[in-house]
This record gives structure tokens, sequence and C-alpha cells, in this order.
């Protein structure tokens, strides 16, 4: 080491992160910019479609990890480290079976129905597959993430389940819900280190009951005074007038939109609240109303650019999601060890990415 | 490279060492926080450069170390990924970052303008006779298992209008082309051309028809969707915006899915027009070809429209250019055909 130029101790503050001091609080810190996004985002855009789609694997790795670096918590940022060509063919695969399920589509309905039912029994599979590349493509000081497969309890959780909620009403469906975000949960590892996951499938009912109540009185509501209106407004020819015709529907999905926010973010914070690793727990503070107006005024705002406030709004409800979140640190975050990791397979994940398979946590 | 802060993980525990890294002669040297270690560069990755995010060197036992970006380390590694290099100067650039927007539209337009229609048809073109009759036979199928019921004409009618048809053929198309009849009180007066060769009449169109000859200016149309292979082109063409929504949906926003579906529908009614109007073209060449007036056209289009204005099950025209717009087209041609034969077509009117 003897031509190198080191002091220690003397020189700005470090750059890149702080030395950690046992048992506090880290608030999650986002850092992310819009206008230095929006340069990212407008030229993966350009180049994905000058490319004819190719690019989009390059422009999905640059992305996330745009969004995986400006998230730092207790010093460090988080790791992006998915390869664009893994990506690339993963999506080629999915876009091929798409490809016929669309053009099955159009000439018969049978052999579409037939792939329908074939993806909903891959479903499953997909998620865990999906769940599993992202986390093994995704670290945290240097230790990567891991997703354990367990596919049997993915079919129950994900298939078998669901076919009892219409036979419940739906009242099954919260149950279900808690279900999976469980599994999600406690079959990721950090450092070999499973995550644990307290709520029940009781905690879950009060948010989507208030939720469900909620839009069964504003649909009844809606509904009296639209079929009062029509007695009054009916013209001469028996169809009702315009206003009507749109308005209902529109003021309809408002109501729906408003519920979503809200069951949105005491569901997160009722996840994110019961995530244990070790003795080390998050804590999320999102509120309804703030996440409503953010999703409102990103929605206006991305009809009224045309698109191109979309990178804005996307920095923007990082940030405020990074901003709710609090990792309380209980006893040493330096002890997490790294396990041996093996490839995992893109198709999984750009299955549900084109297939439009919600699954998120 | 100047003496800088940085955080070195050993890739084996979590634990973060706050360190002073510098390159030195070729070698990465890291120091303090109990490290002390020299790397060869060449030995090492780099991520790719992007915004203002830290990069990460990646040492080939799995530790790392995690520093801010400078544009000095992209010189120091020479093994930086150069598809990225290139992008990350372009993202840098504001002009070729102001130049975007209008490359996307130019040619995203351009691409769904020409480039699918023009692979559609290419596709549609090899396909194999025998795949196209089978997803004729398919659709056919399903119509007659939902819509459709046996056509109730009588059978000198149906024998009579496909003699008439069958003049219309070039020679050795009859093996190709096959005309059928069905009721259908659920969809009214239409025609259907199916991939494959067959053109389905309904039993209301029929009845809408007066002279023989407004009968051939129909069928002169399907025949030139036929000719073109449109359904099959459209269906291709379908599934093509399909695929390139699911990729670029998730790509554009979060809620993607809201936001292409209303282009893509606004999409296939603009595909389909321009078939609509490439078929009227077709036949009007080949009614003229048999000395038929194109105002037969005209004449069952009016018919057309006045019975889907009475009706609100599927109208024949409702995926077609604004009516006016095909019998005005429709008249100009007529007249100039009559003008040179006027005995001949005096009884139209």
């Amino acid at each position: 080491m003897n031509a190198t130029v080191i002091d220690d101790g003397v020189g700005p503050a470090p750059a890149v992160g702080q030395a950690v001091p046992r048992t506090t609080d880290h608030r999650f810190e986002f850092s992310g910019d819009a206008r230095e996004y929006f340069r990212i985002w407008i030229v993966n855009l350009a180049l994905g479609i000058v490319t004819l789609g190719i690019y989009s694997a390059w422009a999905k790795v640059r992305t996330q990890r745009y969004f995986y670096a400006n998230t730092r918590v207790a010093g460090a940022p988080f790791d992006y480290q998915a390869q664009p060509l893994a990506i690339l063919k993963g999506r080629l695969i999915a876009l091929v079976l798409f490809g016929g399920y669309a053009l099955a589509g159009q000439f018969d309905v049978r052999v579409q129905l037939a792939l329908a039912l074939l993806i909903a029994l891959l479903a499953p599979w997909l998620v865990v597959r999906g769940a599993a590349f992202r986390a093994r493509y995704s670290a945290w000081r240097g230790i990567n993430f891991r997703f354990v497969p367990d596919y049997k309890q993915a079919y129950i959780r994900y298939l078998a389940l669901y076919l009892f909620v219409p036979f419940t009403l739906g009242l099954l469906y919260p149950f279900v819900k808690a279900k999976q975000k469980a599994f999600l949960v406690e079959q990721h590892r950090y450092g070999g280190v499973p995550f644990r996951f307290t709520a029940t499938p009781g905690d879950f009912y009060p948010s989507y009951l208030a939720a469900f109540a909620c839009g069964f009185i504003w649909s009844m509501l809606l509904s009296f005074v639209m079929v009062g209106a029509i007695g009054r407004h009916v013209s001469v020819d028996g169809t009702p007038p315009p206003m009507l015709v749109y308005g209902f529907p529109l003021l309809m999905y408002a109501g729906y939109f408003v519920i979503f926010a809200f069951l949105n973010a005491s569901i997160s914070n009722l996840v994110y609240n019961a995530v244990r690793l070790d003795n080390h727990r998050l804590h999320s503070t999102l509120r309804g109303s703030k996440l409503l107006w953010i999703y409102a005024s990103n929605t206006l705002a991305i009809l009224a650019s045309i698109g191109m406030l979309i990178p804005w709004a996307m920095i923007r409800l990082a940030r405020y999601r990074a901003e709710c979140l609090t990792l309380l640190q209980a006893g040493d975050l330096d002890a997490f060890v790294a396990t041996a990791q093996t490839d995992v397979d893109a198709t999984g994940a750009e299955m549900d990415s084109v297939f439009d398979i919600d699954i998120g946590l | 490279m100047n003496a800088r802060r940085a955080l070195y993980f050993d890739g084996r525990s979590s634990r973060a060492h706050a360190v002073e890294a510098a390159i030195d002669g070729g070698e990465l040297a890291l120091h303090g926080d109990g490290v002390a270690r020299r790397e060869p560069l060449s030995a090492l990755r780099i991520t790719a450069r992007l915004g203002r995010t830290p990069r990460t060197i990646a040492f080939a036992d799995g530790a790392q170390l995690v520093l801010d970006d400078a544009d000095d380390l992209d010189a120091a590694f020479a093994s930086a990924d150069r598809v990225q290099s290139w992008v990350d100067r372009i993202e840098r650039r504001w002009r070729s970052v102001a130049l975007a927007p209008a490359i996307s539209v130019a040619t995203g337009v351009l691409l769904l303008q020409f480039g699918v229609p023009w692979g559609a048809e290419r596709i549609a073109r090899r396909m194999p006779a025998t795949v196209e009759a089978g997803l004729g036979r398919s659709v056919l199928d399903q119509l007659d298992r939902w819509a459709f019921e046996p056509s109730t004409l009588p059978q000198a009618r149906r024998d009579a209008l496909a003699q008439r048809f069958a003049d219309l053929l070039e020679p050795g198309e009859d093996a190709s082309v096959r005309i059928a009849f069905r009721h259908a009180p659920k969809i009214g007066a239409n025609a259907f051309a199916l991939p494959g060769g067959t053109i389905v009449f309904t039993d209301q169109l029929v009845a809408l028809v007066g002279d023989e000859r407004e009968f051939l200016a129909v069928a002169a149309h399907e025949l030139g969707h036929e000719r073109h292979r449109h359904t099959l082109r459209q269906a291709l063409q379908g599934s093509a915006v399909a695929v390139l929504a699911a990729l670029f949906a998730g790509d554009v926003s979060s809620a993607g899915s809201v936001v292409v579906a209303v282009p893509t529908f606004l999409l296939d009614g603009h595909y389909s027009r321009a078939f609509e109007s490439e078929a009227d073209e077709a036949a009007f060449a080949t009614l003229v070809a048999h000395g038929i007036s194109p105002r037969w056209f005209a004449t069952i289009m009016r018919k057309l429209e006045a019975e889907a204005s009475d009706t609100t099950e599927l109208p024949y025209l409702s995926s077609h250019p604004p009516t006016a717009g095909r019998i005005a087209r429709a008249e100009r041609l007529a007249d100039g055909f009559e003008a040179a034969l006027p005995a001949q077509h005096a009884a139209v009117h």
C-alpha cells in the first residue's frame, strides 16, 4: 500500500453511508429525483420502441436499479442485480405464449378458454418463480435475499382456497389474502434467516369488511340516486340523458378508487408491521388519505401531460412509501451471513408481468 | 482516482465497513475499518452508470464496494457494459432527451401504421391453406353454435344466388371460395368473409336485397376481403398490438393496462377501416369488370344503413368507415361507369 494516499478520520463525511449505531430506528430514505428519472424513462421508452421491444429488458433493469439504488435503510442502498439477457429470454418466452393466447382468442374461444385455464393453473407456480427471481437478484449490504419455493403451499393459497370463496359469499376472501401475504413473507430469507409474519387472518378482517361495507353502501346509494334521476329525466324516446349514462359509472369507479386507496394503506401497514427478521421489525405509517391524494393527483397529472409526468408520479409514490417505512433495529444488523445461491430463470417473473397477474407484497 | 470514502461488504456477512478506496497503479486499494485489500482492476466488475446512483464494484470472491458515482470510474474500468455506457451518455445529454419523445411517437406511429400491417400481410400470405381453412371452420363452427341457425331460404333461391356469385370468380378461384347462407335473427343483415374462403350471408341480408345485383355488390365486397385475406390479417394485427401493449404496459406505467387498452381499441377500428376501404375498391373493380354498376353497392348500403338505425343489434356498419363517404364514392364511380354505358343502367333509378 506504499503509494496510496489514505488519511483516516480527516476529510468529508462518509459519502455512501455511516457507521451504524446499535439498537435504533432507521427510516427508509428515497433519493430518486423526478427530473433525473425522466431522462432514464424517456430514453428507455424511445430505445424500447426503436428496437421493437428488445431493449425493454435493459430498460427494466435500469428502472429497477434506479429505484432500488435510491432506496436506503441503515445507511446502505438496495441493489438490483438481474441481468438484461436473462430478462429478455424470459420475456420472449412469455410473449410467445401471450401472442398464442391473443391469436387463439381471434379464432376460437374454446382454445382461448383452455389457455386461460392453463394460465390460471400455472398462476401459483408463477407466483413462486417470480418471487424467487426477484429475491435472488435483490441485495442489501452485499447479501442477497432468497425465496424458498414451496409449490404445495402456493397451490393451496393461490388456487385451492379461492375455490371456497364463492360458497362463503366472499367472506373467506380476507382469510385467503392473509394466507397469501404470510406465505410471501415467510418464504423469504435474508442471509439465511427466515422472515416471520406475526399477523393472523383475523387481523385482516376489519379492513376488508369496512371496504366491503363501504363499497356496498356506495353502490346502493348510487343506484337509488340513479333510479330517481332516470325517473325524472328520461327523454321522449325513452333513453336516459348521456350525463347519466357516463356519469354513473364514473361516480361508481371514483368511489371504488377511494375505497381502494384506504384499503391499500391499511393492508400495507398491517403486512409491513407484521414482518420480523430475527428481532428486527418494520414499522409502516401509510395514510389512506395521503395515498388517495397521490393516486388521484398522479392519475390527473399523467392524463393532462399525455404520459410525460409518469416518471414524476412514480418517483412521488416511491418517495411517500419509503418515507412511511422504518426499520426498527433490535440487536445486530451486521450478523447476517451469506448462503449459497443458484441462478433463477426469469420466465416466471416475466410471465406474471406480461399476463398482468398481480402479486405484490 | 483520489482516495474516497466507500462502503465495503465482504460478501459473507452483512457488516458494513467504512473504508477509504483508491486506484493505484492498476489496482484498487481498500483500507480502514479492519479492511486492507488490494485487487487488480482487471479482476473487478463495476455496475453501469445510472444517474447519480451509487456504483457497486464486485470482487471475484463476492465482496462488494459501494461508492458514490464519479465519472472517472468508467475510465479506470475498461470492462464496463458497452450498451449501458452508451445509453448513459444519451441520458445525460439534454438534446437526445428532448428528441426521445419525438422519436418514440414517430417510430410508434410508423410501426403501427406500416410495420404491423406489413408483417401481418407477409405472415398471412405464407400461412398454409390447410391452417387457414381450419381456422375458418373453427369460426363457422362457433358462429353456428351461438349465433346462426340453418338458412330458411328456399333451396332454389340459394342456388340461384350461388350461381350468380360464381360468375364473379376468377378462373380456378371456385376451388377456394365457397358461399353459405344462415338464418341469423340475433345478428341481422350481415355478411362474413371467414379465413380459408367461406363467405357467409345471413338470410336477413338476402331479404333486404331487391335486385340480385345488390347481392352481387355485397358479395364482391366480401370477395375483396377473401382475396386480401383480411380476416386473417386483422386477427394477426390485433394479436400483434396486444403483444406490443403487453410488452410496453408494464414499462410505461404501473397502471399500464388501462393506459394502453383505449388506444388498442381505437387501433383495431383504424385497421378494420383500412380493410373495408380496400374491400370496397376491390368490389367496385369486380363489379365494373362484370358490367355491373357500382350504384348497386350504394343502394344496398343505404338499405343496410336504414336497417342498422332501426335495430340495436350488431350492425353491419359498426366497424366500417363512414357510410356516407363509401356511398358517395360508389356513386361517383357509378356516374363514370354509366356515362360510358348509359342505356343498360337507366333502370336503376
